[in-house]
Protein backbone atom coordinates (compact mmCIF):
# COMPACT_ATOMS: atom_id res chain seq x y z
CA UNK A 1 0.00 0.00 0.00
CA UNK A 2 2.49 2.34 1.03
CA UNK A 3 4.53 1.01 -1.71
CA UNK A 4 2.32 2.13 -4.41
CA UNK A 5 1.89 5.37 -2.57
CA UNK A 6 5.44 5.89 -3.22
CA UNK A 7 5.55 4.87 -6.67
CA UNK A 8 2.56 6.91 -7.67
CA UNK A 9 3.94 10.51 -6.21
CA UNK A 10 7.40 9.22 -8.11
CA UNK A 11 5.24 9.04 -11.24
CA UNK A 12 3.79 12.24 -10.84
CA UNK A 13 6.87 13.93 -10.21
CA UNK A 14 8.25 12.52 -13.70
CA UNK A 15 5.61 13.73 -14.81
CA UNK A 16 6.20 17.17 -13.52
CA UNK A 17 10.03 17.54 -14.27
CA UNK A 18 9.44 16.41 -18.02
CA UNK A 19 6.60 19.09 -18.08
CA UNK A 20 9.54 21.55 -17.10
CA UNK A 21 11.97 20.04 -19.44
CA UNK A 22 9.04 20.57 -22.56
CA UNK A 23 8.22 24.27 -21.25
CA UNK A 24 11.35 25.37 -21.18
CA UNK A 25 12.95 23.61 -24.43
CA UNK A 26 9.49 25.61 -25.96
CA UNK A 27 10.75 28.76 -24.83
CA UNK A 28 14.13 28.02 -26.18
CA UNK A 29 12.88 27.31 -29.67
CA UNK A 30 10.48 30.23 -29.55
CA UNK A 31 13.30 32.68 -28.04
CA UNK A 32 15.27 31.96 -31.33
CA UNK A 33 12.31 32.04 -33.65
CA UNK A 34 11.97 35.50 -32.25
CA UNK A 35 15.12 36.95 -33.72
CA UNK A 36 12.99 39.84 -34.84
CA UNK A 37 12.39 41.04 -31.05
CA UNK A 38 15.50 40.66 -29.60
CA UNK A 39 17.46 42.00 -32.22
CA UNK A 40 15.70 45.10 -32.71
CA UNK A 41 15.51 45.17 -28.82
CA UNK A 42 19.53 45.35 -28.76
CA UNK A 43 20.01 47.80 -31.65
CA UNK A 44 17.79 49.70 -29.39
CA UNK A 45 19.59 49.33 -26.24
CA UNK A 46 22.33 50.74 -27.86
CA UNK A 47 21.16 53.66 -30.14
CA UNK A 48 19.23 54.87 -27.07
CA UNK A 49 22.33 55.10 -24.87
CA UNK A 50 23.80 57.30 -27.37
CA UNK A 51 20.85 58.97 -29.32
CA UNK A 52 21.79 62.43 -27.79
CA UNK A 53 25.34 62.39 -29.65
CA UNK A 54 26.96 63.14 -32.41
CA UNK A 55 29.27 60.15 -32.75
CA UNK A 56 26.52 57.86 -31.47
CA UNK A 57 28.15 54.10 -30.23
CA UNK A 58 31.35 55.02 -32.07
CA UNK A 59 31.74 57.14 -28.23
CA UNK A 60 32.35 53.51 -27.11
CA UNK A 61 35.21 53.25 -29.36
CA UNK A 62 36.26 56.30 -28.59
CA UNK A 63 36.69 55.79 -25.32
CA UNK A 64 37.74 52.16 -25.68
CA UNK A 65 40.65 53.68 -28.33
CA UNK A 66 41.63 56.16 -25.37
CA UNK A 67 41.96 53.52 -22.76
CA UNK A 68 44.49 51.15 -24.99
CA UNK A 69 46.34 53.44 -26.62
CA UNK A 70 47.33 55.26 -22.88
CA UNK A 71 47.51 52.22 -20.95
CA UNK A 72 49.53 50.61 -23.64
CA UNK A 73 52.52 53.27 -23.45
CA UNK A 74 52.20 53.39 -19.67
CA UNK A 75 52.38 49.96 -19.32
CA UNK A 76 55.43 49.12 -22.04
CA UNK A 77 57.39 51.41 -19.93
CA UNK A 78 56.46 49.39 -16.59
CA UNK A 79 57.14 46.22 -18.17
CA UNK A 80 59.90 47.12 -20.32
CA UNK A 81 58.61 45.18 -23.18
CA UNK A 82 58.93 46.05 -26.92
CA UNK A 83 55.90 48.49 -28.10
CA UNK A 84 55.99 46.63 -31.28
CA UNK A 85 54.86 43.44 -29.35
CA UNK A 86 53.10 44.96 -25.98
CA UNK A 87 50.37 47.21 -27.70
CA UNK A 88 48.77 44.54 -30.04
CA UNK A 89 49.03 42.07 -27.03
CA UNK A 90 47.45 44.30 -24.51
CA UNK A 91 44.81 45.84 -27.46
CA UNK A 92 43.25 42.43 -28.22
CA UNK A 93 43.64 41.34 -24.44
CA UNK A 94 41.88 44.62 -23.70
CA UNK A 95 38.92 43.97 -26.37
CA UNK A 96 38.37 40.58 -25.37
CA UNK A 97 38.04 41.41 -21.82
CA UNK A 98 35.97 43.90 -21.84
CA UNK A 99 33.38 41.57 -23.88
CA UNK A 100 34.06 38.51 -21.55
CA UNK A 101 33.23 41.26 -18.61
CA UNK A 102 30.51 43.29 -20.05
CA UNK A 103 28.49 40.16 -20.95
CA UNK A 104 29.01 39.19 -17.41
CA UNK A 105 28.04 41.66 -15.61
CA UNK A 106 25.01 42.63 -17.81
CA UNK A 107 23.37 39.50 -17.51
CA UNK A 108 22.60 39.42 -13.38
CA UNK A 109 20.12 42.21 -14.34
CA UNK A 110 18.74 40.84 -17.65
CA UNK A 111 15.18 40.24 -16.32
CA UNK A 112 15.29 42.26 -13.39
CA UNK A 113 15.70 45.10 -16.45
CA UNK A 114 13.29 43.39 -18.49
CA UNK A 115 10.94 43.65 -16.07
CA UNK A 116 8.34 45.53 -17.72
CA UNK A 117 7.99 43.60 -21.28
CA UNK A 118 8.01 40.42 -18.98
CA UNK A 119 4.97 41.66 -16.88
CA UNK A 120 3.09 42.97 -19.46
CA UNK A 121 2.98 39.94 -22.00
CA UNK A 122 4.14 36.61 -22.55
CA UNK A 123 7.73 36.57 -24.01
CA UNK A 124 10.15 33.65 -24.19
CA UNK A 125 12.86 34.67 -21.45
CA UNK A 126 15.40 33.36 -23.63
CA UNK A 127 15.04 35.98 -25.98
CA UNK A 128 16.16 38.36 -23.47
CA UNK A 129 19.68 36.75 -22.81
CA UNK A 130 20.06 36.76 -26.53
CA UNK A 131 19.14 40.10 -26.92
CA UNK A 132 22.11 41.02 -24.08
CA UNK A 133 24.26 38.59 -26.14
CA UNK A 134 23.71 40.60 -29.15
CA UNK A 135 23.97 43.51 -27.72
CA UNK A 136 27.76 42.87 -26.19
CA UNK A 137 28.73 41.27 -29.55
CA UNK A 138 27.51 44.86 -31.37
CA UNK A 139 29.22 46.92 -28.99
CA UNK A 140 32.40 44.81 -29.32
CA UNK A 141 32.16 44.91 -33.30
CA UNK A 142 32.30 48.54 -33.07
CA UNK A 143 35.61 48.26 -30.28
CA UNK A 144 37.30 45.76 -33.26
CA UNK A 145 37.81 49.30 -34.64
CA UNK A 146 40.17 50.17 -32.53
CA UNK A 147 42.86 47.58 -33.81
CA UNK A 148 42.72 49.03 -37.19
CA UNK A 149 45.51 51.87 -36.42
CA UNK A 150 47.46 49.20 -34.50
CA UNK A 151 47.41 46.60 -37.29
CA UNK A 152 48.87 49.66 -39.70
CA UNK A 153 51.12 51.07 -37.49
CA UNK A 154 52.76 48.19 -36.39
CA UNK A 155 52.77 46.00 -39.38
CA UNK A 156 50.30 42.97 -38.44
CA UNK A 157 49.84 40.69 -41.19
CA UNK A 158 46.53 38.95 -41.89
CA UNK A 159 46.67 35.10 -40.64
CA UNK A 160 44.90 32.89 -41.74
CA UNK A 161 45.21 31.50 -38.24
CA UNK A 162 42.85 34.66 -37.53
CA UNK A 163 39.97 32.19 -38.88
CA UNK A 164 39.61 30.69 -36.05
CA UNK A 165 38.39 33.79 -34.48
CA UNK A 166 35.22 32.58 -35.54
CA UNK A 167 34.91 29.56 -33.59
CA UNK A 168 35.95 31.48 -30.65
CA UNK A 169 33.40 33.56 -30.93
CA UNK A 170 30.75 30.63 -31.08
CA UNK A 171 31.82 29.46 -27.95
CA UNK A 172 31.50 33.09 -26.45
CA UNK A 173 27.76 32.55 -27.50
CA UNK A 174 27.03 29.63 -26.31
CA UNK A 175 28.54 30.53 -23.11
CA UNK A 176 27.45 33.58 -22.88
CA UNK A 177 23.96 32.55 -23.30
CA UNK A 178 24.63 29.04 -21.02
CA UNK A 179 26.14 31.32 -17.79
CA UNK A 180 24.24 34.40 -18.67
CA UNK A 181 20.65 32.34 -17.80
CA UNK A 182 22.17 31.06 -14.58
CA UNK A 183 23.35 34.51 -13.35
CA UNK A 184 20.19 36.06 -14.93
CA UNK A 185 17.58 33.50 -12.32
CA UNK A 186 20.32 34.04 -9.85
CA UNK A 187 20.09 37.98 -10.19
CA UNK A 188 16.19 37.89 -10.21
CA UNK A 189 16.24 35.76 -7.49
CA UNK A 190 19.08 37.11 -5.40
CA UNK A 191 19.23 41.09 -6.05
CA UNK A 192 22.60 41.56 -4.68
CA UNK A 193 24.29 38.79 -7.12
CA UNK A 194 24.96 42.23 -10.01
CA UNK A 195 27.24 43.64 -7.11
CA UNK A 196 28.84 40.35 -6.37
CA UNK A 197 29.86 39.80 -9.67
CA UNK A 198 31.28 43.12 -10.91
CA UNK A 199 33.71 43.40 -7.41
CA UNK A 200 34.75 39.40 -8.68
CA UNK A 201 35.52 40.83 -12.39
CA UNK A 202 37.65 43.55 -10.85
CA UNK A 203 39.33 40.74 -9.56
CA UNK A 204 39.18 38.43 -12.38
CA UNK A 205 40.69 41.51 -14.53
CA UNK A 206 44.08 41.57 -12.11
CA UNK A 207 44.17 37.99 -12.29
CA UNK A 208 43.90 36.90 -15.66
CA UNK A 209 46.79 37.35 -18.23
CA UNK A 210 45.30 40.99 -19.73
CA UNK A 211 47.88 43.54 -19.35
CA UNK A 212 50.90 41.43 -18.99
CA UNK A 213 52.12 38.12 -20.54
CA UNK A 214 51.68 34.76 -18.74
CA UNK A 215 55.23 34.44 -19.47
CA UNK A 216 56.67 37.06 -16.98
CA UNK A 217 55.14 34.63 -14.07
CA UNK A 218 57.50 31.75 -12.60
CA UNK A 219 57.10 28.30 -13.22
CA UNK A 220 55.75 28.55 -9.22
CA UNK A 221 52.97 30.71 -10.42
CA UNK A 222 51.81 29.48 -13.58
CA UNK A 223 48.91 27.88 -11.83
CA UNK A 224 47.36 31.02 -11.53
CA UNK A 225 47.08 31.11 -15.30
CA UNK A 226 46.22 27.33 -15.51
CA UNK A 227 43.34 27.23 -13.61
CA UNK A 228 41.69 30.38 -14.40
CA UNK A 229 39.46 29.71 -16.71
CA UNK A 230 39.05 33.26 -18.07
CA UNK A 231 42.40 33.33 -19.12
CA UNK A 232 41.77 30.25 -21.41
CA UNK A 233 38.78 32.11 -23.12
CA UNK A 234 40.87 35.07 -23.51
CA UNK A 235 43.61 32.70 -25.05
CA UNK A 236 40.83 31.80 -27.50
CA UNK A 237 39.97 35.34 -28.35
CA UNK A 238 43.38 37.16 -28.39
CA UNK A 239 45.72 34.07 -30.15
CA UNK A 240 43.59 34.21 -33.34
CA UNK A 241 44.04 37.95 -33.86
CA UNK A 242 47.62 37.28 -32.94
CA UNK A 243 48.42 34.64 -35.43
CA UNK A 244 49.12 32.45 -33.10
CA UNK A 245 47.07 29.05 -32.53
CA UNK A 246 45.43 28.90 -29.08
CA UNK A 247 46.81 26.06 -27.37
CA UNK A 248 45.02 22.37 -27.18
CA UNK A 249 44.58 22.13 -23.86
CA UNK A 250 42.77 26.04 -23.44
CA UNK A 251 40.55 24.39 -25.98
CA UNK A 252 39.39 21.17 -24.13
CA UNK A 253 38.96 23.44 -20.59
CA UNK A 254 36.74 25.89 -22.25
CA UNK A 255 34.88 22.86 -24.35
CA UNK A 256 34.47 21.34 -21.08
CA UNK A 257 33.25 24.21 -19.44
CA UNK A 258 30.70 25.39 -22.05
CA UNK A 259 29.09 22.06 -22.21
CA UNK A 260 29.01 22.46 -18.23
CA UNK A 261 27.18 25.56 -18.74
CA UNK A 262 25.05 24.90 -21.14
CA UNK A 263 23.65 21.70 -19.50
CA UNK A 264 23.73 23.56 -16.00
CA UNK A 265 21.23 25.94 -17.60
CA UNK A 266 18.76 24.32 -19.03
CA UNK A 267 17.94 22.11 -15.78
CA UNK A 268 18.13 25.45 -13.62
CA UNK A 269 15.99 27.04 -16.45
CA UNK A 270 13.28 24.41 -16.57
CA UNK A 271 13.12 23.89 -13.12
CA UNK A 272 12.86 28.07 -12.43
CA UNK A 273 11.03 29.46 -15.41
CA UNK A 274 7.94 29.57 -14.02
CA UNK A 275 9.06 31.52 -11.02
CA UNK A 276 10.60 34.14 -12.72
CA UNK A 277 7.76 36.14 -13.15
CA UNK A 278 7.04 36.01 -9.42
CA UNK A 279 10.22 36.68 -8.37
CA UNK A 280 10.00 40.29 -10.51
CA UNK B 1 -12.58 27.70 -31.37
CA UNK B 2 -11.66 30.47 -29.39
CA UNK B 3 -11.97 30.12 -25.52
CA UNK B 4 -10.33 30.48 -22.37
CA UNK B 5 -11.20 28.30 -19.39
CA UNK B 6 -9.73 28.18 -15.55
CA UNK B 7 -9.49 25.16 -13.91
CA UNK B 8 -9.62 26.18 -9.64
CA UNK B 9 -6.24 28.03 -9.97
CA UNK B 10 -4.39 29.43 -7.31
CA UNK B 11 -1.45 31.74 -7.68
CA UNK B 12 0.94 32.66 -4.43
CA UNK B 13 2.85 35.30 -4.02
CA UNK B 14 6.01 35.06 -2.25
CA UNK B 15 6.69 38.31 -0.29
CA UNK B 16 11.09 38.23 0.27
CA UNK B 17 12.01 40.16 3.10
CA UNK B 18 14.90 42.18 2.31
CA UNK B 19 17.64 39.52 3.63
CA UNK B 20 15.96 36.58 1.82
CA UNK B 21 16.95 38.93 -1.43
CA UNK B 22 20.64 38.75 -0.80
CA UNK B 23 22.79 36.13 -1.64
CA UNK B 24 24.98 37.32 0.80
CA UNK B 25 22.47 37.34 3.84
CA UNK B 26 21.19 33.65 2.68
CA UNK B 27 24.92 32.36 2.53
CA UNK B 28 25.79 33.60 6.02
CA UNK B 29 22.52 32.64 7.10
CA UNK B 30 22.78 29.48 5.75
CA UNK B 31 26.68 29.08 8.06
CA UNK B 32 24.80 30.14 11.09
CA UNK B 33 21.97 27.50 10.39
CA UNK B 34 24.45 24.82 10.40
CA UNK B 35 25.88 26.08 13.59
CA UNK B 36 22.58 27.12 15.97
CA UNK B 37 21.12 23.98 14.37
CA UNK B 38 18.01 26.18 13.29
CA UNK B 39 17.09 27.58 9.78
CA UNK B 40 14.86 30.43 9.90
CA UNK B 41 12.73 31.03 6.41
CA UNK B 42 12.03 34.03 6.45
CA UNK B 43 9.04 33.49 3.32
CA UNK B 44 5.67 34.71 3.43
CA UNK B 45 3.69 34.03 0.67
CA UNK B 46 0.36 35.99 0.03
CA UNK B 47 -2.56 33.97 -1.97
CA UNK B 48 -3.63 36.44 -4.68
CA UNK B 49 -6.24 33.78 -6.78
CA UNK B 50 -7.77 31.45 -4.66
CA UNK B 51 -9.41 28.54 -6.52
CA UNK B 52 -10.97 30.55 -9.12
CA UNK B 53 -12.55 28.62 -11.84
CA UNK B 54 -14.44 29.66 -14.78
CA UNK B 55 -14.80 29.39 -18.76
CA UNK B 56 -15.05 32.18 -21.38
CA UNK B 57 -16.38 31.40 -25.02
CA UNK B 58 -16.46 33.51 -28.30
CA UNK B 59 -18.71 36.52 -27.61
CA UNK B 60 -17.99 37.35 -24.09
CA UNK B 61 -16.67 40.53 -23.42
CA UNK B 62 -15.84 40.45 -19.38
CA UNK B 63 -15.76 42.91 -17.06
CA UNK B 64 -13.63 42.45 -13.72
CA UNK B 65 -14.31 44.09 -10.86
CA UNK B 66 -13.43 44.31 -7.09
CA UNK B 67 -11.55 46.71 -5.03
CA UNK B 68 -7.91 47.23 -4.44
CA UNK B 69 -6.00 43.96 -4.16
CA UNK B 70 -8.84 41.99 -5.45
CA UNK B 71 -6.61 39.90 -7.45
CA UNK B 72 -7.91 41.84 -11.07
CA UNK B 73 -4.77 42.63 -12.71
CA UNK B 74 -3.25 38.98 -11.21
CA UNK B 75 -5.83 37.60 -12.69
CA UNK B 76 -5.30 39.10 -15.81
CA UNK B 77 -1.72 38.04 -15.67
CA UNK B 78 -2.82 34.23 -15.25
CA UNK B 79 -5.26 34.61 -18.20
CA UNK B 80 -2.24 36.18 -20.68
CA UNK B 81 -0.19 32.88 -19.57
CA UNK B 82 2.25 35.87 -17.57
CA UNK B 83 2.11 34.17 -14.34
CA UNK B 84 1.80 30.03 -14.42
CA UNK B 85 -0.76 29.11 -11.44
CA UNK B 86 0.96 27.07 -8.50
CA UNK B 87 -2.35 24.72 -8.69
CA UNK B 88 -5.04 24.27 -11.47
CA UNK B 89 -4.69 25.02 -14.80
CA UNK B 90 -5.33 27.50 -17.62
CA UNK B 91 -6.43 26.21 -21.02
CA UNK B 92 -6.83 28.88 -23.83
CA UNK B 93 -7.36 28.29 -27.71
CA UNK B 94 -6.67 31.90 -29.46
CA UNK B 95 -3.99 34.22 -30.32
CA UNK B 96 -4.16 36.79 -27.10
CA UNK B 97 -3.31 40.54 -26.73
CA UNK B 98 -2.37 42.07 -23.60
CA UNK B 99 -2.73 45.72 -22.83
CA UNK B 100 -1.90 45.95 -18.97
CA UNK B 101 0.00 49.05 -18.61
CA UNK B 102 0.66 52.24 -21.04
CA UNK B 103 3.10 52.04 -23.78
CA UNK B 104 4.36 48.26 -23.59
CA UNK B 105 7.79 47.75 -24.73
CA UNK B 106 7.91 51.67 -25.93
CA UNK B 107 10.80 53.60 -24.54
CA UNK B 108 10.12 57.24 -24.16
CA UNK B 109 13.07 58.51 -26.14
CA UNK B 110 12.36 56.39 -29.03
CA UNK B 111 9.88 57.97 -31.72
CA UNK B 112 5.60 56.73 -32.17
CA UNK B 113 6.99 55.05 -35.11
CA UNK B 114 10.10 53.07 -33.13
CA UNK B 115 7.10 52.01 -30.25
CA UNK B 116 4.94 50.59 -32.80
CA UNK B 117 6.84 48.24 -34.47
CA UNK B 118 8.71 46.88 -31.04
CA UNK B 119 4.84 46.47 -29.94
CA UNK B 120 4.20 45.06 -33.14
CA UNK B 121 7.02 42.68 -33.46
CA UNK B 122 6.42 42.02 -29.66
CA UNK B 123 2.81 40.95 -30.56
CA UNK B 124 3.86 38.48 -33.03
CA UNK B 125 3.89 40.20 -36.23
CA UNK B 126 6.38 40.22 -38.78
CA UNK B 127 7.85 43.66 -40.02
CA UNK B 128 5.66 43.54 -43.16
CA UNK B 129 2.44 43.06 -41.65
CA UNK B 130 3.22 46.13 -39.15
CA UNK B 131 4.05 48.27 -42.12
CA UNK B 132 0.49 47.60 -43.34
CA UNK B 133 -1.11 48.59 -40.19
CA UNK B 134 0.46 51.63 -39.95
CA UNK B 135 -1.78 54.11 -41.78
CA UNK B 136 -4.75 52.12 -39.49
CA UNK B 137 -2.66 53.02 -36.72
CA UNK B 138 -1.80 56.08 -37.34
CA UNK B 139 -5.30 57.64 -38.21
CA UNK B 140 -7.11 55.62 -35.29
CA UNK B 141 -4.71 57.24 -32.53
CA UNK B 142 -5.17 60.45 -34.46
CA UNK B 143 -1.53 61.02 -33.42
CA UNK B 144 -0.17 62.12 -37.08
CA UNK B 145 3.14 63.80 -36.92
CA UNK B 146 3.32 63.37 -33.59
CA UNK B 147 4.66 59.56 -34.58
CA UNK B 148 7.58 60.98 -35.65
CA UNK B 149 8.55 62.61 -32.14
CA UNK B 150 9.56 60.77 -28.90
CA UNK B 151 6.78 59.58 -26.86
CA UNK B 152 8.12 61.58 -23.59
CA UNK B 153 6.62 64.19 -25.47
CA UNK B 154 3.14 62.30 -25.85
CA UNK B 155 0.14 63.19 -23.00
CA UNK B 156 -0.97 60.07 -21.20
CA UNK B 157 -4.31 59.79 -23.18
CA UNK B 158 -2.01 60.12 -26.86
CA UNK B 159 -0.06 57.48 -24.98
CA UNK B 160 -3.19 55.15 -24.57
CA UNK B 161 -4.58 55.61 -27.98
CA UNK B 162 -1.35 54.66 -29.86
CA UNK B 163 -1.29 51.35 -27.32
CA UNK B 164 -4.55 50.76 -27.69
CA UNK B 165 -4.72 51.02 -31.90
CA UNK B 166 -1.39 48.87 -31.70
CA UNK B 167 -3.12 45.95 -29.37
CA UNK B 168 -5.85 45.89 -31.56
CA UNK B 169 -5.07 46.62 -34.97
CA UNK B 170 -4.30 42.89 -35.58
CA UNK B 171 -7.71 41.45 -34.37
CA UNK B 172 -6.67 39.57 -31.74
CA UNK B 173 -8.89 36.49 -30.79
CA UNK B 174 -8.54 37.31 -27.13
CA UNK B 175 -7.96 40.71 -25.45
CA UNK B 176 -6.77 41.50 -21.64
CA UNK B 177 -6.89 44.76 -20.74
CA UNK B 178 -6.69 46.66 -17.20
CA UNK B 179 -8.07 49.97 -16.49
CA UNK B 180 -7.03 51.71 -19.26
CA UNK B 181 -10.02 53.09 -20.90
CA UNK B 182 -10.36 55.08 -17.93
CA UNK B 183 -7.29 57.34 -18.92
CA UNK B 184 -9.16 58.70 -22.42
CA UNK B 185 -11.78 61.52 -23.28
CA UNK B 186 -15.19 61.27 -24.58
CA UNK B 187 -14.22 61.09 -28.38
CA UNK B 188 -11.70 58.38 -27.80
CA UNK B 189 -14.29 56.35 -25.59
CA UNK B 190 -16.42 55.84 -28.89
CA UNK B 191 -13.91 55.02 -31.15
CA UNK B 192 -12.25 52.25 -28.98
CA UNK B 193 -15.91 50.71 -28.09
CA UNK B 194 -17.18 50.77 -31.83
CA UNK B 195 -13.18 49.43 -32.61
CA UNK B 196 -13.75 46.79 -30.27
CA UNK B 197 -17.55 45.55 -31.06
CA UNK B 198 -15.98 45.52 -34.06
CA UNK B 199 -13.73 42.66 -33.13
CA UNK B 200 -16.14 40.87 -30.37
CA UNK B 201 -18.45 40.66 -33.56
CA UNK B 202 -15.40 38.39 -35.04
CA UNK B 203 -15.99 35.50 -32.55
CA UNK B 204 -13.21 37.17 -29.98
CA UNK B 205 -13.17 37.28 -25.81
CA UNK B 206 -12.17 40.26 -24.19
CA UNK B 207 -11.37 40.99 -20.27
CA UNK B 208 -11.30 44.49 -19.15
CA UNK B 209 -10.91 45.08 -15.81
CA UNK B 210 -11.72 48.50 -14.30
CA UNK B 211 -12.97 50.02 -11.14
CA UNK B 212 -15.78 52.46 -13.71
CA UNK B 213 -19.19 51.17 -13.29
CA UNK B 214 -19.80 53.25 -16.44
CA UNK B 215 -16.87 51.50 -18.41
CA UNK B 216 -17.76 48.08 -17.60
CA UNK B 217 -21.70 48.68 -18.89
CA UNK B 218 -20.56 50.26 -21.72
CA UNK B 219 -18.12 47.46 -23.12
CA UNK B 220 -18.86 44.17 -21.15
CA UNK B 221 -22.11 41.90 -21.30
CA UNK B 222 -20.69 39.90 -18.47
CA UNK B 223 -18.91 40.35 -15.34
CA UNK B 224 -16.44 38.88 -12.89
CA UNK B 225 -16.42 39.89 -9.51
CA UNK B 226 -13.79 39.25 -7.62
CA UNK B 227 -13.37 39.63 -3.72
CA UNK B 228 -9.50 38.95 -1.84
CA UNK B 229 -8.50 36.73 -4.60
CA UNK B 230 -11.91 34.07 -4.94
CA UNK B 231 -14.78 34.65 -7.78
CA UNK B 232 -17.34 36.21 -6.00
CA UNK B 233 -19.60 35.79 -8.94
CA UNK B 234 -19.74 35.66 -12.57
CA UNK B 235 -22.67 36.52 -14.88
CA UNK B 236 -24.49 39.45 -16.55
CA UNK B 237 -23.46 43.06 -15.50
CA UNK B 238 -26.51 44.16 -13.61
CA UNK B 239 -26.47 41.36 -10.79
CA UNK B 240 -22.60 41.55 -10.81
CA UNK B 241 -22.29 45.45 -9.65
CA UNK B 242 -25.13 44.51 -7.28
CA UNK B 243 -22.93 42.08 -5.60
CA UNK B 244 -20.02 44.58 -5.91
CA UNK B 245 -21.93 47.50 -4.44
CA UNK B 246 -23.63 45.96 -1.84
CA UNK B 247 -20.32 44.38 -0.37
CA UNK B 248 -18.77 48.23 -0.80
Amino acid sequence: MIESQSLQKISVESVRVSEDLRHAWLDLLEGCKAWRVWLLLAWQDIRLRYRRSTLGPFWITLSMAITIYSMGLLYSKLFKMDLNQYYPFLATGMLSWNLISSLLSDAPTIFVDAESFIKQIKQPYCSFIFRAVARNLIIFAHNTLVLVPIMIFFHMPFHYVSLLFGLSLLLIVLNASGYGMLLAILGTRFRDIAQLVTSLLQVIFFLTPIMWSSKVLSQKYQFVVELNPFAHMLNLIRDPLLGIVPPLYSWLVILGITAFGLLAAFIVFARYRARIAYWL
Amino acid sequence: MVFLKLNSVSVDFPIYSITARSFRQCVLQLTTACTLGKSKRNRVTIRALDNVSFELTHGDRVGLIGHNGAGKSTLLRVLGQIYEPIQGTVISSGKISTLLSLGLGSNLESTGYENIVIQGLLLGLTREQIHLKIDDIAQFSELGSYLSMPVRTYSSGMQLRLSFAVATCFKPEILLMDELIGAGDQGFMKKAQMRLSNFVNQCSIMVLASHSTETIKQFCNKAIFMERGQLRYFGPVQEALAHYEACS
